[in-house]
């Protein structure tokens, strides 16, 4: 055995962790979740919030406080508490004693969002909390509130001395929900507010998609590897098509989908933060700031469609009635909370070009939609044809390679290549090589809400937006927006529920000479 | 699964494996070559299992030297991914009971793939000395092992350390016995995680450890002295860095791989993380005079399984367990 020589230790670190391996998120702290009755708090945050703590995860020392209008007792909220884990926690029920040592440090205040005597109480639980649970005066605030109350919660947490200006003992951080704003205007007046409390590296905009593993081995399969990147550019590069598609339509979210739509909804942020992972130059490194810098680099560089070219390089749809695995489902306008002739699109297809060195005149086709033929999402990147055929019987088509990271359901990324079918003819036949993360590591991904919940607490804001990527994606959409908003779609509903979407947007393609995926 | 038995020899092998892969219409990513040495007939079920479990998760070449049998021979297998038409791992079984070591080495590492890590999982409880150990690390360039759990932890233990004393070869050792106490070395740290009570590591006068088997608590009493500097000053003492003893018990009790409690007495207090009633969960206190709260943390169970996958997928050297062994091997000399 070779000498190995450690330092010796000392008092100024624990001797005792080097080489330790913890997850633990080593800053005490105490989590506010505003919203905390609603059903993202049932489904999601809390069960998250106790596989983090089963996961010994959670910092040694934490408190949880919920807020919202419902009248709870703590016991209640609670028990409410309990209920959610039961039925929602990937690990199973809740259990003793790990249950009841969670559940003492969780309480509750009962308060409208403009309640300054709510916030007052708040306040003093949050005290109460550094002193009892030993929370070390850091507070973290997740706001899963409907997204018209942002600003308020904001402003009453600076009056009543909340923000991180008034808290010199520790470190005060905010979790915002999507969608931050719903349109340019509002967005900029949401992050005026905001910023007046907060400083950008206090503000975590949570977008749970990039919490997704296969999101973020976009990157890994980009610069972890020497041979896609030469490739990675408008030389080999012909097209890219981003799809988020799902079965599902507006369920219980009709109030909110039917002033929102697929645009604000899902394109806006979710499918241009995959188009900026995907098309970005590599990080000089992978802290927050570099990778954030490049995905702002790249959003900027998205081409401002002209108003009068939406017509061709947007398309909308709306879903009337059909079948979704063999059953029949009702059209959008028939949905609850959604107006009779609402003209909300729930499926949006756009073409955006990146004005930059890398990706001229390559277009970037991105689509999201309810109610489709499958649930499904993807990047495939389309490789430009060989440019000289040498083999292949007549009859025989080479296909351009496609590389697809897959996001959801699958996770994984295959590649499309040509290969000779055997025999004594050159026949050749196109094959798919498959990379599946359930299959290829076995593994089950941590929910995105465990992982991101988990970074903030850490004060890691990669995987969060921050505000020049935000006002960008949302300038890139304002031409569209502006221009669906005067002119009604007399068409609609335009598309079956369970088929590929609206006529419109296959027309997009085909003007180009290219088609969409099948969904 | 299509096993059929073939004569253990290469051309046998790699004939049946084209066969199988013929009807593969695509084959996956492979990741690893996981060799797999078995000597006891009454543990190949258990191990041929959790082989599989890492197959499962992990594509891989997996070449399975099994000496427990009667006749030499061979069998082929491939096992399909979620859509049956992609081979997720394939696994070569060679009964091999009468080959040498030298014939063990030269087959196993003609059906590894090329440009692929090799990482070789010995179940035999004797490792060094055994020839086919000796041969079969020539190949590989991760071996995981287990001291614990046999009759005898601490000869296991004492072997591995001299033969890492006398190996020239850089060589990713993983112990499981060892990759088991991570939760415990990081229990044990939360204690001192506290700035206030870090001096308190230099007035440790005793330490007891209980533990269903010996070679765990011999790695954590070996991995707190290494990192304390402390030295071993004969089979129940350690000596800090003063020269001052510090009193050692191991008391055996509880299952088998299982630590169950870990109790520090300094000249201030104690300290002890014990076991709950649950056993996924530790309580954790400080009595005396730097008391603290009680707190209780999460256990994590962690399967065999689970830890050889750790050792496939960390797959370097561990500084810490090498130190942290040749104190044990001090401690046992």
């Amino acid at each position: 055995m070779s000498e190995i020589t450690l330092d010796r230790p000392n008092l100024d670190e624990n001797p005792l962790r080097a080489g330790v391996a913890s997850n633990r998120i080593s800053d005490p702290c105490s989590i506010v979740f505003f919203g905390a009755s609603g059903d993202l708090m049932k489904r999601m945050l809390l069960p998250a919030m106790y596989n983090l703590r089963l996961g010994d995860i959670m910092p040694a020392n934490f408190g949880i406080v919920g807020f919202s209008r419902s009248e709870f007792s703590p016991e209640e909220f609670r028990d409410e508490m309990k209920k959610s884990v039961d039925e929602f926690s990937r690990s199973g029920p809740a259990r003793d004693p790990l249950w009841a040592d969670f559940a003492n440090k969780l309480s509750y205040i009962a308060g409208s969002f403009d309640d300054v005597a709510a916030y007052k109480a708040l306040k003093e639980q949050l005290e109460k909390n550094d002193e009892e649970l030993q929370t070390g005066g850091n507070r973290l605030f997740y706001l899963s509130t409907p997204p018209s109350v942002f600003g308020k919660i904001v402003e009453m947490l600076a009056q009543a001395g909340l923000g991180p200006k008034d808290n010199p003992k520790g470190w005060t951080r905010i979790i915002i929900e999507k969608p931050f704003g719903t349109d340019l205007q509002s967005a900029r007046s949401l992050q005026a507010t905001v910023g007046k409390a907060f400083d950008e590296k206090q503000i975590y905009r949570i977008d749970h998609y990039l919490g997704k593993e296969p999101v973020q081995d976009i990157m890994a399969l980009r610069f972890a590897n020497v041979i896609f990147e030469p490739l990675w550019n408008r030389r080999y590069v012909d097209s890219i098509q981003i799809t988020a598609s799902e079965t599902v339509g507006v369920e219980l979210r009709g109030g909110y989908y039917d002033n929102a739509g697929a645009l604000r909804d899902m394109i806006q942020n979710h499918v241009i933060n995959l188009l900026a992972l995907v098309a970005m130059e590599p990080p000089v490194s992978p802290n927050a700031d570099n990778i954030r810098d490049e995905k702002f680099k790249v959003l900027s560089a998205l081409r401002p469609i002209d108003p009068d070219r939406v017509m061709y390089d947007a398309a909308r749809g709306q879903y009337a009635a059909g079948l979704i695995d063999g059953k029949s489902v009702q059209g959008y306008r028939d949905e609850p909370d959604v107006a009779p002739n609402s003209n909300t699109e729930t499926y949006a297809a756009v073409k955006f070009y990146i004005d930059n060195w890398r990706w001229a005149e390559v277009p970037f086709y991105l689509r999201s939609g309810k109610r489709l033929a499958r649930k499904y999402s993807e990047i495939a990147v389309r490789f430009k044809g060989i440019p000289h055929r040498l083999f292949g019987e007549a009859g025989d088509s080479i296909d351009n390679n496609v590389l697809v990271m897959k996001i959801q359901p699958e996770e994984g990324v295959s590649l499309r290549f040509s290969a000779k079918v055997p025999g004594p003819k050159m026949h050749i036949r196109a094959v798919s090589m498959d990379f599946n993360y359930g299959t290829g590591f076995g593994v089950v991904s941590a929910p995105a809400y465990e992982r991101l919940i988990g970074d903030a607490m850490r004060g890691d804001a990669t995987l969060f937006t921050r505000w020049d990527a935000v006002e960008a994606a949302w300038s890139a959409v304002t031409p569209i927006l502006d221009r669906w908003t005067q002119l009604k779609d007399d068409s609609f509903p335009n598309y079956a529920a369970g088929g590929q979407g609206p006529i419109s947007s296959d027309a997009m393609l085909e003007d180009d000479s290219r088609e969409w995926r099948t969904i | 699964m299509n096993a059929q038995h073939i004569p253990a020899d290469l051309d046998s092998i790699r004939t049946e494996l084209a066969r199988l892969k013929r009807d593969a219409t695509t084959v996956s990513a492979t990741t690893i070559n996981f060799i797999v040495f078995i000597d006891d007939a009454q543990r190949r079920e258990w191990v041929m299992e959790r082989a599989t479990m890492i197959g499962d998760k992990h594509p891989s070449r997996m070449i399975v030297l099994d000496t427990t049998g009667v006749e030499d021979g061979a069998t082929v297998e491939t096992f399909a991914g979620d859509g049956h038409s992609t081979i997720k791992s394939e696994r070569i079984t060679l009964s091999c009971r009468g080959m040498s070591a030298e014939e063990l080495r030269a087959i196993a590492h003609a059906l590894t793939i090329p440009d692929l890590p090799t990482i070789l999982w010995w179940t035999a409880e004797e490792t060094a000395g055994n020839p086919r150990f000796d041969k079969l690390i020539e190949i590989a360039a991760d071996v995981v092992v287990d001291s614990s759990g046999s009759t005898r932890d601490d000869g296991a233990i004492l072997g591995l350390s001299a033969f890492f004393e006398r190996t020239r070869r850089r060589l990713a050792l993983r112990d499981l016995a060892w990759m088991r106490l991570s939760p415990w070395h990081d229990m044990v740290a939360q204690f001192f995680d506290d700035a206030a009570l870090r001096d308190e590591l230099f007035c440790i006068r005793s330490l007891k450890i209980v533990s269903g088997s010996s070679a765990e608590a011999l790695y954590l009493a070996g991995w707190l002295g290494s990192r304390l500097d402390w030295k071993a000053c004969g089979h129940d003492e350690f000596c800090d860095r003063d020269g001052t003893p510090i009193k050692f018990s191991l008391v055996r009790d509880g299952g088998m791989r299982r630590v169950q409690t870990v109790a520090i007495t300094t000249t201030n207090s104690t300290y002890v993380a014990e076991v709950t009633s649950d056993p996924g969960v530790v309580r954790l206190t400080v009595e005396g005079k730097k008391e603290r709260p009680e707190r209780l943390a999460p256990l994590q169970a962690i399967d065999n399984a689970s830890l050889i996958e750790r050792a496939i997928l960390e797959r370097q050297t561990d500084k810490i367990f090498e130190t942290a062994l040749r104190m044990v091997g001090a401690i046992l000399a």
